[in-house]
């Protein structure tokens, strides 16, 4: 890591080129989310602000929408989102740690393509996917309609189901749980885990005392990638939950389009974006990016 | 140590990544199956197969026009974003710079983001800017996630390239533009390959910033959603096969051409 | 020596294979309660492994590891009475000083004031000062970061010790002095310590016994000194450092012929069984200048192509035709004469061996 230098900035240059090589690579970028990120996210905090169901940025600044939120139901709505969420990271950790844990230490040779198999699928859109597990759910689909024929068995299909949403946002994040850890596991060095067996500690003890620390940085980025972006998940709830179950996202994107209440849909998603800005905030504050993407 | 506990405990993992596996990709050979009939309604077991659905979905200009736009918004979308990626890759990995710190977590801060939302904010701010909603912003749209993503990708290459190797060319003689074509590209190649087929992939399976961004003009995948909500038709399916071959073809296509790079490299 | 005689640990047709290659080749060993063995040898030559199966991270293809008359070849590392201090240390970088010298207590069940106080006792014994405990292990320096894989390992109260080259990644002048503490502590401690190296110099200043390995086989076991005077093979006497190694046939007469050299050689009295071919070897400090060819056994005239300073040694090169002889000087018995001048150097055949080509 001692190898990063300033790079070549002096020779002579005039004016740019006197700017640190570093800031002018990365300044394209820089304006581009000012624009692109920024600029928009600033734009929903005004509009937050607007009267409801005005389409600019002319109006009296006024807290009714956020008066709205806190009297309307549209908590519930917050709440499954986070609870939801939630579930989904801890499903998350249980079910790809094994495979974490096989691709740095038991596949070998295999591993590049067992990644490759778990990266396909995030190159198709993730609402095709999800057709996908309906149509294995679903009455007469692939699952109950092999239970009838084969085995003469009548299930109740799990579709519209709070455990369908569940399965669906487990299915499509999977991946962004899976690699962060693999990275986290491949962090902790062997000789650590061999040092700690030769000092008498049992498979339990290497596993609480060395891995599980050493590869933290790896689970709490999966653990934050995951919960937000199943925060902001709504194909989920559309394709596999019915109207079973209403996210946060949901009553936004209802706000934006059938109720043609921006102003009410910008300050929801300002309440969205601090519960997940702060989580990031608080989790990235400390953290070494260089660390944890050098390491070869 | 090759104990019998460690290999029944390997056995283990193995055969739970064998149920992962089929766990990712049953949604997929669903999808296919469902192209595969020739009835108008899904049920399983198939009481008739055909390439009926194929034919009717193949021939219509619609589905032509679909594929062209996402096709064309994806290609415009891997061009730009290679560009701002490698530059700003090699101020998030490569340069030693005061503002690095900052700039690497604005850099993160859209991909912990949920895409929804952002969708609907740049919806917004279009709207604020007076700009009509077309292919054009959409592939903005797109850009915001993108760009960020392509730049982690090109910048964990960037971490095991060696600064000494453009020291060494700018000691030779070769003029700042040489160096760069002389040198950095082509050590930073295969993550520059890998960047470019995520940049296309992930604008390809795009959904959530296409639906509020696109305005007139349609995805695939925009197109698969109104079509699923509106009901079930088998065109669906076909085209969701479609949209999985082609990303896995293009893929693979990817990964061939990277190793065709690599024996070139190494024969030379 | 019978077996188990004194013998802590007994070694017996030990042997490792990788993919059909012998990374250990039978080797038969026995380290004695209280010593320090060191096993040296290029890298490759299976000492690693060696060691790797020792500590219980390897399990033998085939043999017997036995300690204190018991066979431990499958006792897993953690249940084993050894413990290793590894080549990169593997200090634990979450926890800090003191967490990381009590860890085997803290695993043990020991409460945290016992251990606290242990973990002092061995910062002392090491010269850590107190206040390191709660420092965190990324912010010391290599030496320190050193004395605490020690003393980590130490307060296992293993029954052996093993080193896998741990002060390979240190500078020249620590190294030197950490060799001397390390020797130190072993007198203190009295414990069995089981060292491997590449470097014969390090050893040769820590160690009871010496065992050279080469291509999986140990080739020679012996204390320091018969190490560097009575090499029993070629390959041992190169490795002991800078030497003159001659090609060399045994003449009917008993003397010895050596082609770049016109006349014949006077043959030491150790021959290591060498009847027709070997090789001649002359340690640089027993080659000397001449001033006339009866001033010892054996001469030949050469031309003095470069010197080095060693500190407080000069060391000459004087080339033979197409040979190469190295020979030292004490600095101040420093040769007078100037480069590609002409010399007359010899040496007496009892400084000198010859050893088979193995």
């Amino acid at each position: 890591m001692t190898a990063r230098t300033e790079g070549a900035t002096a020779g002579g240059g005039v004016g740019f080129l006197r700017v640190p090589a570093g800031f002018r690579a990365a300044l394209p970028v820089i304006l581009f989310l000012l624009v692109g990120f920024a600029a928009p996210l600033l734009a929903v905090i005004g509009f937050s602000f607007m009267p409801a169901r005005t389409f600019g940025f002319t109006g009296q600044p006024t807290l009714e929408n956020y008066i709205t939120i806190f009297e309307s139901t549209s908590y519930i709505s917050l709440l499954w989102s986070l609870g939801l969420a939630l579930a989904t990271v801890l499903i998350l950790i249980l079910i790809s740690y094994p495979v974490a844990y096989g691709l740095v230490r038991v596949f070998g040779r295999w591993s590049t393509l067992v990644t490759l198999l778990f990266v396909i699928p995030l190159f198709v859109s993730e609402n095709v996917r999800l057709y996908g597990w309906l149509l294995f759910l679903i009455k007469n689909g692939v699952l109950l309609g092999t239970l009838k024929t084969v085995f003469g068995i009548e299930a109740e299909s799990m579709l519209f189901t709070t455990g369908a949403i569940l399965l669906g946002m487990v299915y499509v994040y999977l991946p962004y749980m899976l690699f962060p850890l693999t990275l986290g596991i491949s962090m902790v060095p062997n000789d650590a885990r061999e040092a700690a067996s030769d000092l008498g500690a049992s498979r339990w003890q290497v596993f609480k005392e060395v891995e599980l620390p050493l590869s933290m940085p790896g689970l709490v980025i999966g653990c934050l990638l995951t919960f937000v972006l199943a925060v902001g998940a709504i194909a989920e709830y559309k394709v596999l939950g019915g109207q079973q179950v209403i996210p946060i996202t949901h009553d936004i994107e209802i706000a934006f389009t059938y109720a043609q209440n921006w102003p009410l849909g910008a300050a929801l998603s300002v309440l969205l974006m601090l519960i997940v800005g702060v989580l990031v905030m608080i989790a990235l504050r400390r953290f070494d990016l260089d660390k944890f993407l050098g390491r070869r | 140590m090759e104990t019998r506990g460690v290999r029944v405990r390997h056995a283990l993992i193995v055969v739970w990544l064998l149920a992962m596996i089929i766990f990712v990709y049953i949604p997929s050979v669903c999808i296919t199956l469902a192209s595969l009939t020739s009835s108008r309604y899904f049920t399983f077991p198939i009481p008739k197969w055909g390439l009926d659905w194929w034919q009717k979905t193949l021939s219509s200009i619609e589905i032509h026009q679909i594929l062209e736009t996402s096709i064309m918004i994806a290609a415009v979308v891997t061009v730009i974003a290679v560009v701002l990626a490698f530059f700003g890759a090699l101020a998030f990995a490569r340069y030693d710079w005061k503002g690095r710190s900052i700039y690497q977590k604005l850099v993160l801060l859209p991909i912990f983001f949920p895409q929804s939302v952002l969708g609907l904010a740049l919806l917004l701010w279009f709207n604020a800017l007076g700009l009509q909603l077309s292919w054009q912003t959409a592939v903005f749209a797109h850009l915001v996630w993108i760009v960020p993503v392509v730049t982690l990708v090109i910048a964990i290459q960037v971490y095991s390239f060696d600064p000494a190797l453009e020291e060494a060319a700018f000691d030779l003689g070769a003029t700042r533009l040489q160096v760069l074509r002389e040198v950095t590209i082509p050590v930073l190649m295969p993550g520059i390959f890998s960047g470019s087929l995520f940049a296309f992939l992930l604008s390809w399976g795009n959904f959530p910033l296409s639906l509020f961004t696109t305005g007139a003009d349609t995805t695939v995948p925009e197109y698969l959603y109104a079509k699923m909500v509106a009901g079930y038709t088998p065109g669906v399916p076909v085209l969701g096969t479609i949209a999985t071959i082609g990303a896995i073809v293009f893929l693979i296509g990817g990964y061939l051409v990277m190793l065709a790079l690599n024996r070139r490299r190494s024969a030379a | 020596m019978a077996a188990g005689d004194g013998a802590i640990l007994l070694l017996k047709g030990l042997t490792k294979i990788f993919a059909g290659h012998r990374a250990v080749d039978a080797i038969d060993l026995q380290i004695r309660e209280g010593e320090m063995f060191t096993i040296v040898g290029p890298s490759g030559s299976g000492k690693t492994t060696l060691l790797r199966m020792l500590a219980g991270m390897e399990t033998p293809t085939s043999g017997d590891i036995i300690l204190r008359g018991q066979r431990i070849n499958d006792i897993p590392a953690n249940r084993r009475p050894t413990c290793m201090v590894f080549q990169s240390l593997a200090l634990f970088p979450h926890k800090d000083v003191g967490d990381n010298i009590e860890f085997s207590l803290k695993i043990r069940g020991v409460p945290k004031a016992e251990r606290k106080q242990r973990a002092l006792e061995l910062m002392r014994l090491l010269r850590l000062p107190d206040h390191y405990y709660d420092r965190a292990v990324t912010r010391i320096s290599g030496g320190e970061r050193q004395r605490v894989a020690l003393a980590r390992a130490l307060a296992f109260d293993p029954e052996i010790l093993f080193f896998d080259e741990p002060l390979s990644a240190l500078d020249y002048k620590l190294r030197k002095t950490l060799e001397k503490e390390l020797k130190d502590i072993h007198r203190e401690t009295k414990k069995t310590f089981v060292y491997i190296t590449h470097s014969l110099e390090e050893a040769m200043v820590m160690s009871d016994r010496i065992g050279v390995m080469r291509d999986g086989r140990l080739v020679q076991i012996g204390t320091p000194q018969e190490i560097y005077t009575e090499p029993n093979s070629k390959f041992v006497s190169e490795f002991v450092g800078d030497v003159n190694v001659l090609s060399v046939s045994v003449l009917p007469s008993g003397k010895l012929k050596a082609a770049q050299i016109p006349h014949e050689m006077v043959a030491p009295a150790t021959m290591n069984g060498v009847k027709s071919a070997g090789f001649l070897v002359v340690r640089p400090e027993f080659l000397r200048f001449l001033d006339a060819p009866g001033d010892a056994d054996n001469h030949v005239v050469g031309r003095l192509y470069n010197e080095y300073a060693l500190g407080s040694r000069i060391q000459y090169q004087v080339r033979v035709g197409e040979l190469v002889f190295v020979l030292e000087k004490l600095r101040h018995e420093a040769f007078a004469g100037g480069l590609d001048q002409e010399v007359l150097i010899g040496w007496d055949a009892v400084n000198t061996i010859v050893v088979p080509d193995r």
